[in-house]
């Protein structure tokens, strides 16, 4: 089996008033499947980059990014928008949920833009809902739920389609300590269910929930290590539930 | 499939959610929707309304006057014209092989009266019993004056429909007598009611009596109208005979011009196509210039909408969204837009018709207009959505999620 994702030599460049801003100067790296990995970086150190090339929402400069095989590197506009659809789920620091619809048609629309049908959708999303403990929440709008809430119908709408990364750009960034911890908790029990899972962060007790960090500065990975101070975790029994 | 329904859906409540802003935006779709349905109700009533006072003026039916129906002449050239006599009838029926029946008409308007009603303003015609048949008027009841009452100068008279309403109401008129001035005279028929001519004047308010009558109590010259009816199958040939005649008698020679016309009803068609080609012109005109400003008001509206909802672009980006996929939902939005203005205009149309026939005259709206009308506001939609769409298409992802 391929792994996950493969990154080779990958760079990224940024024109900037007639400069050029190396974000990404050469990246290698492997990520296997039902890993836990955070990044870590401080700002400007091409963190958010990494991350939007992990998600296929960039493309590299040059360098070679493989997901599960397929070359991102080589994709279109269109084919991207379906890798990012299928494979990959998002979480973001400020939630992005659409304020207009209901919680359950928020994490409804990856389903949407897969092209499956509407009765199917809503089963879909109300599992999606279901694990994220917020079965009681569907037809709520996302100004009617706290932060915490907010984030966990966006984990759960990065879980629908059940892809094979979950992508979380500071996911307790916006929100205080206790919902951060049951947020994280959320994150904890889907690895142990077999998702892969990164995180994006500069906090560093967020990033000790993960596996294994990887340090970024100035555009390259400079520490890449699994996290030994971490508690005894079980290993997942299986290797990914299915939705 | 389903991906269209959706970006159907979403289309809709992304109206839904901007009502008001929608609503005035399509205001200028609605005006140009609204003229040019408007426009087609009202020329489709002036055909209609037109064609009913040609069928007063047979279309094989030759006026000679002393005047162009439409002409350019000077006044003082036709003031220096002779008058037409009488006596032409006579020599046109024997010189012609076209002419099937003529006229002579004078006219005068005048004042009848009968004990302590009046009906006033009222065109009095004196005319030969021959104008039964270049007319196209039917005698609803009695009887149009013979050959014998006109030669004898009887004092009888044929009214229209209006002065025998005005004059007995609740009585027959046939066999009474009327006043003009101090001339008393018999009513011997009624003519039929006809309407108006043009929406201008009545040919209900009229009444006839026999030209040597005439004469004898108004006027023994002044102006005059001949009514020749010719073979309707020889129109032009007839015409061209009639002048050569007109010009034998009188006394013409070829280097001089005409100092007498001979009218049609075609002249009145000739004048009515060039202003139905104004008032269309007119509307069209009103409606391009209401759709490109309509449609700039969407495009308009499309750039702010797809601004505000940068994030929302960039969160349906990251979950998958295609170009296509956003393209075609705010191309739809602005396409429903359209086609709601375009329906708001329909049905504003239809009133604006419904009050037209009611109040002005009688007409229908046709429902191609209503059909192209709806073409138009799509055609609209989609050309004032395609670059804001396109621009919302192309956003790059990354920069719409971080937008605030």
């Amino acid at each position: 089996m391929a792994d996950l994702i493969k990154l080779t030599g990958l760079q990224r460049y940024y024109e900037v008033g007639g400069e050029t801003v190396k974000a990404l100067d050469g990246v290698d790296l492997i990520i296997n499947h039902n890993e836990y990995i955070s990044i870590m970086g401080p700002s400007g150190s091409g963190k958010s980059t990494m991350m939007n090339m992990i998600g296929c929402l960039d493309s590299p400069t040059d360098g070679t990014y493989e997901f599960e095989g397929e070359k991102v590197h080589e994709m279109d506009d269109n084919q991207l928008a379906s890798i990012r659809n299928r494979k990959i789920g998002f979480v973001f620091q400020t939630f992005n949920l659409l304020p207009k619809l209901t919680a359950l048609r928020n994490v409804e629309l990856p389903l949407i833009y897969a092209n499956i049908p509407k009765d199917e959708r809503l089963e879909l999303a109300e599992i999606a809902m279901d694990k994220v403990s917020l079965t009681d929440r569907m037809h709520h709008k996302p100004n009617e739920l706290s932060g915490g809430q907010r984030q966990r119908v966006a984990i759960a709408r990065a879980l629908v389609t059940n892809p094979s990364i979950i992508l979380a750009d500071e996911p307790t960034g916006n929100l205080d300590s206790k919902s951060g911890v049951e947020i994280m908790d959320v994150f904890d029990e889907l690895h142990n269910e077999g998702n892969t899972i990164i995180l994006v962060t500069h906090e560093a007790y967020i990033a000790k929930h993960a596996h294994r960090t990887i340090h970024i500065l100035d555009g390259r990975i400079e520490k890449d290590a699994q996290n030994k101070t971490t508690k005894q975790r079980k290993q997942p029994s299986k290797k990914k539930a299915t939705l | 499939m389903f991906a269209y329904v959706e970006s159907l859906r979403m289309a809709l409540s992304a109206i839904w959610d901007n009502k008001l802003r929608a609503a005035l935006t399509t205001l200028g779709i609605i005006i140009g929707i609204l003229a040019v349905t408007l426009m087609g109700t009202l020329i489709s009533g002036l055909d209609r309304s037109f064609e009913k006072s040609m069928s007063f003026l047979g279309r094989d039916v030759l006026y000679i006057s002393k005047h162009e129906w439409f002409g350019q002449e000077e006044w003082w050239e036709i003031r220096n014209r002779p008058d037409l006599k009488v006596d032409y009838i006579e020599k046109l029926k024997n010189q012609s092989k076209y002419v099937i029946a003529a006229a002579p008409v004078a006219m005068r308007s005048v004042n009848i009266t009968r004990k302590d009603e009046m009906a006033m303003g009222i065109n009095l015609a004196g005319t030969t019993p021959e104008f039964a048949q270049t007319a196209f008027m039917n005698i609803e009841s009695g009887r149009f004056y013979t050959e014998g009452e006109d030669r004898s100068g009887a004092r009888v008279i044929a009214i229209g429909y209006d002065v025998a309403n005005a004059l007995f109401e609740n009585e027959n008129p046939i066999g009474k007598k009327v006043k003009i001035g101090n001339y008393v005279f018999r009513v011997v028929g009624v003519t039929e009611k006809q309407g108006k001519f043009l929406g201008l004047f009545s040919m209900d308010n009229r009444a006839i009596i026999p030209l040597g009558t005439y004469q004898r109590l108004f006027a023994r010259r002044g102006w005059m109208r001949l009514d020749v009816k010719v073979d309707d199958e020889h129109i032009d040939e007839a015409k061209d005979e009639i002048i050569a005649i007109m010009r034998r008698l009188r006394g013409l020679r070829p280097e001089e011009k005409n100092d007498f016309a001979v009218n049609q009803q075609d002249a009145f068609r000739q004048q009515y196509q060039t202003m139905k080609i104004a008032i269309g012109g007119t509307g069209l005109f009103i409606t391009v210039l209401s759709l490109v400003v309509g449609g700039i008001g969407i495009m308009n509206i499309m750039f702010v909408s797809v601004k505000e909802r940068t994030k929302e672009i960039g969160v349906r980006k990251a979950v998958g969204a295609t170009q296509g996929s956003i393209m075609r939902q705010f191309l739809l939005e602005a396409l429903f837009i359209c086609l709601f203005g375009g329906a708001v205009g329909i049905v504003l149309a239809l009133g604006g018709s419904f009050l037209i026939d009611k109040f002005v005259f009688p007409s229908t709206m046709p429902v191609s207009l209503a059909l192209i009308s709806l073409i138009l506001s799509s055609v609209v939609g989609v050309v004032a959505g395609l670059a804001p769409s396109y621009k919302a298409a192309r956003l790059d992802p990354i920069e719409a999620l971080r937008y605030e």
